[in-house]
C-alpha cells in the first residue's frame, strides 16, 4: 500500500515529463541527421503537450499538438528535401 | 573552444538563476481572480463577458487588442512568405501541360487513399466542431485552424498535388477565404464604432456586452442567447471568422511548398 | 499541503526548464546550419511558454479555468474562483505560440529562397557573401 503521507503523483508525472523533453531537446540538438532531429523535436514536443495536459490547460493543448507536432514537423521536411540533409562541422 | 565557453557561461547563468527558484503557491493574483470572478457573473452584469470559459472571454473580449494585432503578425508572415515564392498562374498552366506526357500514375497506393478519404471527413467535422464551441468548451478559432490544416496536407501526400488543385484548392481560393475572415473580424470589432450614426455615444471598439456605467445612451451589446443556444456575443462570430483566416493561411502555405523544384528552376531562369 | 518530496520536484522541474534553455541557446548559437538553428528556435520558444504556464499553476488545482454551468450561483462562483489554475498565462501562451509559429514558417520560406540562389546553407559561407 502506498503510505498516505506520499501523494506527489502530478508532480512525480511533471518530472518524468520533462526529464522527457530534456533529453529528446538535447538529443535533437547535437544530432547531425537533419530528418532524425526533426524527429526528435516532434517527440519533445509530444512530452510538452502532456506537461500542459498536467497543467491544467486544455486551450493551450488543441493550439499546441496539431502547430508543433503536425507544422513544425512537416515544414522541416520539406525545407530538408527541397535542401541538404546532412549538416557539416 | 567557442562551443564551450558558450556552455560554460550558461551553466553559471542557470545555476544564479536557480537561487532564486519558484514554487507554486496557493493563491492566485488578483488579476486572475478578478478574471474568473466576472467572466459569467449573472448577479453584477458590469463587467460579464457572457462566457463560461476565461480563456475565450480574456482573448476576444477582455484583450481582444491584443488578439487583433496577433492577426496582423500572422497575416504579414503568411503575405511574405507567398511573396518570396510568387509565380504567375499562366507560367503554372504552361508547365503541367509541358509535364503531361510525362505522368504516370500519381500519389501514394489505393489503401492509403481510401484511409485518406475517411480520415479527411473526420478532421474537418472535428475541427469546425471546436471553432463553433469555443466559447463553451477549450476550443476556438485557433486551435481549431491549426487541427484543420492537417487535412489538405493529408490530401496532398496522398493524392498528388495536381489532383487537390483540380478540386478547387488553388493558391487563389485559399488567399480569398482568408481576406474575407480578415474583413469579417475588422468589421465585427468597428461595429460599435460606426453606430455612434445611430445616436448611441457610450461605444467601445470590440466591445462584447452592454456597459452601464459608459455614457448613455450606451451600445446595446451583441444577442447572448438565441432560443436555447448559448451565443456569446460576439465571441462565436470572431471564433469562425478566425478558423476561416487560419485555416485559408496554412493552407495557403502547403500548397506552396508542394510545388516542385524544377518549376522554381524554371521560373528563375536557370 | 505537499510533502517534502513534491517541494524538492518543483525545484527539479524548475531546473530542467533552465537546462533546455540553455541547451537550445548553445544549439542556436554554436550550430552552423540554418535549418538547425530554426529547430533550436523553436525549442526555446515552447520552453519560454511552458515556463509561464508553469508559473500561473496553482497548487494542488488540476481544475482548468472553466465554469460546468451556465447558470452558477454564488456559492459555485466562490468554489471556482478559489480551486481554478491561473487564466492569465493561458491566453498570452495561446498568442505567444501562434506568433511563433508564423516568423517560423517565414523564416522557413526565406531559407528556401537562400538556398536556391546560393546552394548553400552553411553560415559560414553565406556571411562570406558580399552583394
Amino acid at each position: 500500500m502506498i503510505p498516505l503521507f506520499f501523494s506527489p503523483f502530478l508532480e512525480l508525472l511533471l518530472a518524468f515529463s520533462l526529464t522527457m523533453a530534456l533529453v529528446l531537446a538535447y538529443f535533437a540538438i547535437v544530432q547531425r541527421d537533419l530528418v532524425k532531429a526533426a524527429v526528435l523535436s516532434a517527440g519533445q514536443s509530444i512530452a510538452y503537450a502532456f506537461a500542459y495536459y498536467l497543467l491544467a490547460a486544455p486551450d493551450i493543448l488543441f493550439a499546441y499538438i496539431p502547430i508543433a507536432v503536425g507544422i513544425y514537423t512537416v515544414l522541416l521536411l520539406y525545407a530538408i528535401s527541397k535542401t541538404e540533409r546532412f549538416e557539416e562541422g | 573552444m567557442a562551443s564551450t565557453i558558450v556552455l560554460f557561461v550558461l551553466t553559471l547563468v542557470s545555476v544564479a538563476l536557480g537561487a532564486t527558484a519558484f514554487t507554486p503557491s496557493l493563491d492566485l493574483r488578483p488579476l486572475a481572480e478578478f478574471y474568473l470572478e466576472n467572466c459569467l457573473n449573472q448577479f453584477n452584469k458590469d463587467l460579464w463577458a457572457a462566457s463560461p470559459e476565461a480563456v475565450t472571454s480574456m482573448l476576444w473580449d477582455y484583450r481582444g487588442l491584443d488578439t487583433v494585432y496577433e492577426t496582423t503578425v500572422f497575416f504579414l508572415a503568411i503575405i511574405g512568405s507567398v511573396a518570396a515564392f510568387r509565380f504567375g498562374e499562366a507560367f503554372l498552366r504552361s508547365y503541367e501541360e509541358s509535364k503531361r506526357k510525362q505522368r504516370r500514375e500519381e500519389g501514394l497506393s489505393l489503401i492509403v487513399k481510401v484511409i485518406t478519404r475517411l480520415t479527411f471527413v473526420l478532421i474537418v467535422a472535428l475541427s469546425i466542431a471546436i471553432a463553433l464551441h469555443g466559447h463553451l468548451t477549450p476550443g476556438g478559432g485557433f486551435q481549431a485552424g491549426s487541427i484543420f490544416a492537417v487535412a489538405p496536407l493529408l490530401a496532398i501526400a496522398a493524392f498528388s498535388r495536381r489532383f487537390v488543385e483540380e478540386f478547387g484548392l488553388t493558391k487563389n481560393t485559399c488567399l480569398a477565404i482568408r481576406t474575407t475572415g480578415l474583413i469579417t473580424i475588422a468589421l465585427i470589432a468597428l461595429i460599435p464604432l460606426l453606430s455612434i450614426a445611430l445616436g448611441f455615444t457610450g461605444v467601445f471598439i470590440i466591445q462584447n456586452q452592454p456597459k452601464p456605467w459608459a455614457l448613455q445612451p450606451s451600445f446595446p451589446g451583441f444577442p447572448v442567447y438565441l432560443g436555447p443556444i448559448w451565443l456569446a456575443g460576439t465571441l462565436i462570430l470572431f471564433n469562425v471568422a478566425e478558423f476561416l483566416t487560419v485555416a485559408s493561411g496554412f493552407t495557403l502555405l502547403f500548397i506552396l511548398l508542394s510545388l516542385p523544384e524544377d518549376f522554381f528552376r524554371r521560373l528563375m531562369g536557370k | 499541503m505537499t510533502s517534502i518530496i513534491g517541494q524538492i520536484l518543483w525545484l527539479y522541474m524548475y531546473g530542467v526548464l533552465l537546462a533546455i534553455v540553455s541547451i537550445s541557446i548553445y544549439g542556436v548559437v554554436v550550430r552552423p546550419h540554418i535549418l538547425k538553428k530554426i529547430i533550436a528556435l523553436t525549442i526555446l520558444a515552447d520552453t519560454a511558454n511552458t515556463f509561464m504556464i508553469f508559473i500561473g499553476y496553482r497548487l494542488g488545482a488540476t481544475v482548468p479555468p472553466i465554469l460546468t454551468t451556465l447558470n452558477p450561483s454564488p456559492s459555485d462562483i466562490a468554489t471556482f474562483v478559489s480551486s481554478a489554475v491561473d487564466p492569465v498565462p493561458q491566453c498570452l501562451v495561446i498568442t505567444a505560440i501562434v506568433i511563433n509559429m508564423a516568423v517560423t514558417a517565414l523564416l522557413i520560406f526565406l531559407s528556401i529562397q537562400a538556398y536556391r540562389l546560393y546552394r548553400t546553407l552553411h553560415v559560414k559561407e553565406l556571411s562570406r557573401l558580399r552583394g
